[in-house]
């Protein structure tokens, strides 16, 4: 019978960990995760990542840009990059009977960039598609703007490129972030469908022996943005502090979040299992404009927790806060909370069965914490919350000092100091 | 001939280049040896990708030969480009860019 077993290593005390997954695919996904995210960032380089994440195919030490895409292209293989708040993502696909012939471009790309002045400035057009992109898009403002208004520091930087730094990241500010964060000790090499032999080799290629510098941890401060757009809806996103990733209390939020409300599970239904959308047809005469949904954001240090509702009304934002004041008074049923738990347990499980969730989980695991969880570690960790857990955590984001974002036509609403 | 002269810097062929170059005359009017290549395509790209301040500093040297030219003038001896302060700053820029588009043929190729 055939087995899938996680292996992990770390080559010559580099510091960088290797985690491969031998599923048996005839498609290698290999993949390198760096804790470059935008939360590294400091005054002086805001929007280095947004730049540094379009600079990835361009010339390196060992491969200039035309090979690099040529020369995936000539193997069918892909590479493409993820920037997140904490980390970045190098991704390649390609053939198991390649993955020899196309690791020295990866390894290229995470370890020797050249950084040449002539091409980071045909970067220019990208960025500025890029934030015009997410200038149109009200859930990212809102996401945006509710991490600005919620940390004073690290997690407040946005994942783009402020508006004043664009054309003024300068090689030497990439070169810099570059020294202090790509370095083996802050890097995961993850692999599915491969080897563990044949990726502890291209492991140690990742050595260095820089040790990077220190990052400071988010300090949560708790605020209000608001954003006049015109329109006719307002984004709201109104959370509280929550739980770093992998805590237990981290998966009390998580359930509540579940029990509240995260969407229709079943397409074009009226979502009768979430009790905000029961909360705020209440509430409100206009029910096609009108969605609720649960808002949780874990990050290694801090988290957060809340509600994302998009209304016309000015009672619904309210209505939706009495929902979880009710979770927190203790109005939950048994029936509820194995409802969520199972709701949450099938998304995990579901999330992995793609390769994408797979390995984005496998990398965040193995980054994170060092070791990987199995599956069953992780539900059983979701079984074990209790109701009063769950009803912990909605006390906490009742009685905790709130942040507001919204986006819209605020006329009618309310400030966070009011709610 | 060639076993007599070994290598490219031999005392014998140092004083030939430097009265070659003085020969050449394009010292007199200010000018360095990059700054007189023929403009074709590769040298085109080289040269936008010119740091700024190399840039500027090619581009003066430039309108100051084609005022002189047109006044008919040269430069009084001490300004002149010396066979030593003669940098070939284009050259590393001029490499890099025909072995790129010699990549590019290369690959067409296969």
């Amino acid at each position: 019978s055939m087995k899938s077993k996680t292996r992990l290593g770390e080559p010559y005390g580099s510091g960088l960990l290797v985690a491969s997954l031998e599923n048996y695919s005839p498609v290698s996904k290999i993949g390198v995760f760096v804790k470059a995210g935008s939360r590294y960032e400091t005054a002086e380089n805001l929007g280095v990542t947004h730049i540094l994440r379009l600079a990835s195919n361009l010339t390196t030490k060992g491969a200039s840009a035309f090979r690099i895409c040529h020369g995936l292209e000539a193997v069918g293989a892909s590479l493409s990059v993820t920037s997140s708040r904490e980390h970045m993502v190098y991704s390649l696909d390609c053939l198991r009977d390649d993955f020899d012939g196309v690791t020295e471009y990866l390894i290229n790309v995470t370890t020797a960039p050249d950084f040449r002045p002539w091409e980071l400035s045909d970067l220019l057009p990208r960025v500025k598609i890029d934030k015009a992109v997410a200038d149109q898009s009200p859930q990212i403002g809102v996401l945006e703007k509710l991490h600005e208004a919620a940390y004073k520091n690290a997690l407040s930087n946005s994942l783009y490129c402020p508006d004043h730094m664009v054309g003024k990241i300068s090689v030497d500010h990439l070169q810099q972030f570059f020294a202090n964060n790509y370095t083996s000790a802050r890097m995961a090499l993850v692999g599915l469908g491969v080897s563990h032999a044949a990726l502890m080799k291209v492991g140690e290629q990742f050595f260095s022996t820089h040790t990077g510098a220190a990052a400071p941890g988010a300090v949560y401060r708790g605020g209000e943005l608001r954003v006049q757009s015109g329109g006719g809806l307002v984004h709201a996103l109104l959370a509280c502090e929550g739980a770093a990733a992998g805590s237990a209390e981290a998966n009390a939020f998580s359930v509540l979040q579940r029990l509240l409300g995260v969407g229709p599970h079943v397409k074009r239904g009226s979502n009768i299992t979430s009790k905000l959308s029961q909360g705020i047809t209440k509430a409100t005469a206009q029910p096609f404009d009108v969605s609720a949904t649960a808002f949780s954001a874990t990050y290694s240090d801090s988290g957060l927790f809340g509600v994302y509702i998009i209304s016309q009304a000015d009672s619904v934002i309210n209505a939706a806060m009495a929902q979880v004041t009710a979770v927190a008074e203790g109005r939950l049923t048994a029936d509820d909370l194995t409802r969520a738990k199972t709701q949450l347990m099938a998304d995990y499980l579901m999330s992995l069965e793609s390769s994408e969730g797979l390995l984005e989980e496998l990398g965040v695991q193995v980054l994170s914490s060092g070791t990987y969880s199995s599956p069953q570690t992780v539900t059983q960790s979701i079984d074990s919350v209790t109701s009063s857990d769950v009803v912990k955590a909605a006390k906490k984001f009742v009685e905790s000092k709130k942040t507001m974002s919204c986006y819209g036509h605020l006329a009618n609403t309310p400030f966070v100091d009011e709610l | 001939m060639a076993s007599r002269a070994p290598a490219a810097t031999s005392r014998l062929l140092v004083g030939f280049r430097k009265w070659y170059y003085n020969a050449c005359g394009f010292n007199k009017i200010g000018l360095m040896r990059d700054d007189t290549i023929n403009e074709d395509s590769d040298v085109k790209e080289a040269i936008r990708r010119l740091p700024e301040q190399v840039y500027n500093d090619r581009m003066f040297r430039v309108k100051r030969a084609l005022d002189l030219s047109m006044k008919q003038q040269i430069l009084p001896k001490d300004q002149w480009t010396k066979y030593e302060e003669d940098v070939h700053y284009l050259e590393p820029y001029l490499e890099e860019v025909v072995r790129e588009r010699k990549e590019k043929e290369e690959w067409a190729k296969k």
